[in-house]
């Protein structure tokens, strides 16, 4: 992915001054991988759905004793719950916090890692050393049992303070990229020429550099928010992280705990959320096919 | 000019490199990493203790107030309590305090459990740990090699439908959280198709077989190993398919795979020698990257299958606020993730002769 | 596809030798591409005797590379030999047909009948494996024989090459310089003694100093071993060093061939002359050089007639209408021209330059 990067053909100096033009074009190319767009679609419905379908659908807290674990029929296609309570409603409403926590993650992991990766390879030295160094540590840490050892000190409720640990956890892997990409780009000729002309360093970063990692900076994006999503999920499973009333991760922890794994009536319950979160994973990998042709277009037909 | 001359100038060039600058960097790739993996440990157990140890309101403080609030035990005495069972002199100014810890660490002292007074901590720790590490080591080796073997297939039989189906299924599987996958396998396998005995399965051991070499031992370790690994395989052979598929394919458009073919070499030599040693590097890169991720989750499988590792445990001392037992565990567990990583990382060098030559690969 | 050596009546044709260890008649190769199917080699004809040295000459994209990958069928998936055969006369003198070989029979041809050194010496080489062991796979396959006396082939080979034998053998790829390594390929090509040697841009991606060495090298190799090469260049000047013929080819088309000295001293095709006017003379001074206008043709998409034409200072009405064969313009010496008289008589007049 490191050749030629100097002209992408998908991100332009004219698609930022038209962004509407510019994303017709991102989403052309993106439509070249087929499956790649399929997933791209169904991930977006599931994650704006996520957050329309609570506004939208409303939860009824309230079942009937004489519907528990009900199998799938049209007024209650996925059955029901443990205490009579549809299960696609809740499915369908189920995605919020999950989803939440996996675009914020993403955008703090972002926001840092590009920040520091940036400074880290236009300073060099020892700010380059130390921020390296830690980035290593960081990495190595495994991030599910920190995250269970926390949980026993710290309360995590919110979607949001689970976001912000989540990118202190994520951030070396995206640094490492925009700082190698910083490293060999500072010889390049524009930002000599940008030196030269005494455009400042906050120019040369944000002008010059970045839209020549936006490759990077995208697909790490997406792949930070799978892993978040993973990681929150399996939390909230191990029953943890008390989010939110009813999520999918919630679900599944009930299920687990109420022992509706035991009982072959119940399969929906387990399924239903199951279902939603490895499609939308399925989904988000989907999509960064399609984004590999936005920033590596295929020249040859393939021999 | 002759050739001669010139010749022997590259020669006498390329001498320099090796005893100077070459010679250095062959032991400081291997001094690096470890250095690195050492600090790494190093900058954890701080961690752990700050967290345990140092902050207002940390588990020792709570553990002293909970004393003395509900067997009205006295100051003193409770504080002393907490010096023995967290192994550590609170009588000391705090960076003393820290100093013990770490000399208490080497000799292997984590403290005494909480919810099981008496019982030190790496007395529990050894009792789980080796059921974990069976898991995972067994469950690593199978996914790996079936899985770079897959890869290889894929590549080699690309844009067939075996390809297709493979990439789906390896596309599919990495996908699914690996908690998700052993409640699927317990749902599906067991409980809707009645095939396995899962309750039976349950645990790590059936009552009553003790730890011994006899073959009876042995078929139940792997009896009841047998979920948790078919768990990590699965949930891990998907990233070593995709990942040696690509890279293979990568390996089949070099040069000196061209030339192998012209030199009239074997299919199965160029597969094994040329394109196999090769394509499986980056993968090997992937597994390093990996293993941490792979240790974790032994959480999460254990918990679903009820399997008694070091992950199970885990989650048993949060509910019974263990704090003793918590930070063993957390440390154990990032202490072999980073003794796998090391592994890792010199059986790669050994396997790239790349590596000691140019010293630390290209991020260092 | 027919295995004996052409007729009589085709034998006095400018390319054709009666002793030829290689007869190539009417070779073609297409590949597919995106667009299309790419015309690569287009009826290629020549023969290669005993010993010899012919430069295939051409600028990039004038299938000279997919032409020599063919000669061991080296060819990508996407490729196919549309027609034409390819007769290889053995030293115990049987002829076999290249492109009938079998999987097996192939595999047994390649390397020991015909080697091949390709253009980056960068990365042919196995990073992972010794010099040794590579080498050792190389002779292992064709020629069964101890261990010692595999190493001892390898060392006086590479003694040949002029390289430090003992300590390039047991040294990674990575070790060794692009110029070593280029040797170690040629070292390696040499291996089993093969009649023909080919050579793709042999010197191109290396430094002046080694580009001198190793053509030394070549000469002095062939000189003592007596095998046939076939190399590939854009560069003239190499032709002349190191070849006995020279062969231009344009469009996947031979458009000249004939010795060194007489194509060189009286080239008959508008191409040849080009080329030659095109290389920068030490003594001449600049305004005698001159490029080529224009650009290769597409090749999934050729014109008719001559293919040249539309860069060629020399074209006629009937050099679009139609395409020239190869004449004869002297003993041994063809050029696909329909005006080629009008070059020749140019030279003529002109004085040996």
């Amino acid at each position: 992915m490191s050749q030629a990067l100097s002209a992408h053909p998908g991100v332009s100096m004219r698609s930022r001054r038209n962004p509407l033009a510019g994303t017709i074009r991102v989403l052309r190319l993106m439509a070249r991988n087929k499956v790649g767009f399929v997933g791209f679609v169904i991930a977006m419905i599931i994650i704006v759905g996520s957050y329309i379908t609570p506004l939208v659908i409303p939860f009824n807290s309230i079942g009937s004793t004489d519907m528990i674990y009900v199998t799938p029929s049209w007024a209650h296609p996925f059955g029901t719950d443990y205490e009579g309570r549809d299960v696609l409603i809740q499915v369908l409403r189920g995605g919020t916090d999950v989803v939440t926590v996996g675009l914020l993650t993403a955008l703090f992991t972002t926001v840092i890692a590009v920040t520091f990766g940036a400074l880290s390879g236009f300073a060099g030295g020892r700010v380059d050393w130390s921020i390296t160094g830690l980035a290593d540590i960081v990495l190595t840490i495994p991030t599910l049992p920190l995250f269970i050892a926390i949980s026993g000190l710290v309360n995590l409720n919110s979607a949001w303070q689970l976001a912000i640990l989540l990118a202190v956890v994520s951030w070396p892997l995206l640094l490492r990229a925009v700082r190698s990409q910083i490293l060999s780009l500072k010889q390049r000729d524009y930002v000599e020429a940008a030196r030269a002309l005494d455009l400042g360093t906050r120019h040369i970063i944000f002008r010059e550099m970045l839209p020549n990692m936006m490759s990077y900076i995208v697909i790490n994006f997406v792949l930070t928010a799978t892993s978040a999503i993973y990681l929150s999920v399996t939390l909230v499973f191990l029953g943890l992280v008390p989010l939110s009333e009813s999520n999918w991760g919630v679900m599944l922890n009930l299920a687990n705990v109420r022992g509706a794994v035991f009982l072959p009536n119940a399969l929906p319950y387990i399924l239903g959320p199951t279902f939603a979160i490895v499609l939308l994973q399925f989904c988000l990998v989907l999509t960064l096919r399609s984004l590999d042709e936005v920033f590596n277009p295929r020249l040859r037909g393939g021999a | 000019m002759s050739a001669a001359t010139i010749v022997s100038e590259e020669k006498t060039i390329l001498d320099q490199e090796r005893t100077s600058v070459v010679g250095r960097l062959a032991r400081h790739y291997l001094l690096r990493r470890i250095i690195k993996a050492i600090v790494t440990v190093w900058v954890v157990i701080t961690l752990t203790f700050f967290l345990i140890h140092a902050m207002p309101g940390s588990p020792i403080d709570a553990f002293i107030s909970n004393q003395m609030s509900l067997y009205g035990i006295d100051y003193h005495t409770a504080k002393s309590m907490a010096a023995s069972i967290f192994a550590v002199d609170l009588s000391q100014p705090m960076p003393l305090q820290y100093l013990g810890f770490m000399g208490g660490l080497l000799h292997g002292s984590l403290g005494d459990s909480l919810a099981n007074p008496g019982t030190p901590v790496s007395t529990e720790l050894l009792q789980y740990l080796p059921w974990t590490l069976f898991c995972v080591s067994f469950g690593l080796l199978i996914s790996f090699v079936v899985g770079c073997l897959l890869g290889l297939i894929m590549a080699y039989r690309r844009e067939t439908w075996l390809d297709h189906a493979l990439s789906g299924v390896g596309s599919f599987l990495v996908s699914i959280p690996s908690f998700l996958l052993a409640t699927l396998i317990i749902e599906f396998l067991g409980v809707q198709w009645g095939i396995l005995p899962f309750t039976q399965m349950r645990g790590s051991l059936s009552p009553g077989v003790k730890a011994s070499f006899s073959p009876g031992f042995v078929g139940d370790l792997f009896y009841h190993g047998a979920l948790p690994i078919a768990v990590y395989v699965l949930s891990t052979i998907g990233t070593w398919m995709l990942t040696m598929k690509s890279s293979t394919i990568a390996a089949l458009e070099e040069d000196y795979v061209t030339v192998a073919r012209a030199r009239g070499l074997s299919d199965r030599r160029i597969m094994s020698a040329y394109v196999g040693r090769n394509a499986i590097l980056p993968v090997f890169t992937q597994l390093t990257i990996s293993i941490g991720f792979i240790i974790g989750s032994a959480a999460a499988i254990e918990f679903v299958l009820q399997y008694q590792g070091v992950g199970y445990l885990l989650l048993t001392s949060i509910s019974a606020r263990d704090y003793t037992t918590i930070q063993g565990i957390f440390l154990i567990i990032t202490v072999s993730v980073i003794v796998c990583n090391l592994l890792a990382d010199l059986l790669y060098g050994k396997l790239d002769p790349r590596i000691t030559a140019i010293g630390s690969g290209a991020q260092e | 596809m027919s295995t004996s050596m052409p007729s009589p009546a085709v034998a006095e044709s400018p390319f054709a030798y009666p002793d030829a260890v290689l007869s190539v008649r009417d070779l073609w190769v297409e590949y597919r591409a995106y667009r299309g199917m790419v015309q690569a080699v287009r009826g290629v004809s020549f023969d290669l005797r005993k010993g010899e040295s012919l430069a295939l000459i051409g600028e990039s994209g004038s299938g000279k590379t997919t032409l020599s990958l063919a000669l061991i069928r080296l060819l990508t998936r996407s490729a196919l030999v549309r027609r034409g055969t390819m007769t290889y006369r053995r030293r115990d003198g049987k002829e076999i047909s290249v492109l009938s070989l079998s999987p097996d029979e192939l595999r047994r041809f390649r390397w020991k009948e015909c080697a091949m050194v390709f253009q980056s010496a960068l990365n042919s080489l196995n990073p992972v494996l010794k010099v040794w062991d590579q080498m050792y796979d190389t002779i292992k396959v064709h020629e069964p024989m101890s261990k010692q006396e595999a190493r001892e082939r390898a060392l006086e080979r590479l003694r040949l090459v002029q390289l430090d034998a003992e300590r390039v053998l047991n040294s990674y790829p990575h070790e060794l310089s692009g110029g070593m390594r280029q040797r170690v390929l040629l070292a390696m090509a040499l291996l089993l003694n093969p009649q023909i040697l080919l050579l793709d841009e042999p010197t191109t991606a290396l430094d002046i100093l080694t580009q001198r060495s190793i053509i030394d090298l070549l000469r002095r190799l062939k000189e003592t071993l007596g095998f046939s090469t076939i190399f590939i260049s854009h560069d003239l000047s190499l032709a002349a060093e190191l070849a006995d013929r020279v062969a231009t080819i344009y469009a996947g088309q031979v458009v000249e061939i004939g010795e060194v000295r007489a194509t060189f001293y009286r080239p008959c095709h508008p191409y040849t002359l080009g080329l030659m006017r095109a290389v920068p003379s030490l003594t001449a001074s600049d305004s005698e050089m001159t490029s080529i206008p224009g650009s290769p043709p597409d090749l999934i998409d050729l014109p008719p007639g001559c293919k040249f034409q539309p860069r060629c200072g020399y074209a006629t009405e009937q050099c679009t209408a139609s395409q020239p064969e190869l004449y004869a313009v002297g003993p041994h010496h063809g050029a696909a021209c329909f005006n080629w008289q009008v070059l020749s008589r140019e030279h003529e007049d002109a004085g040996k330059p």
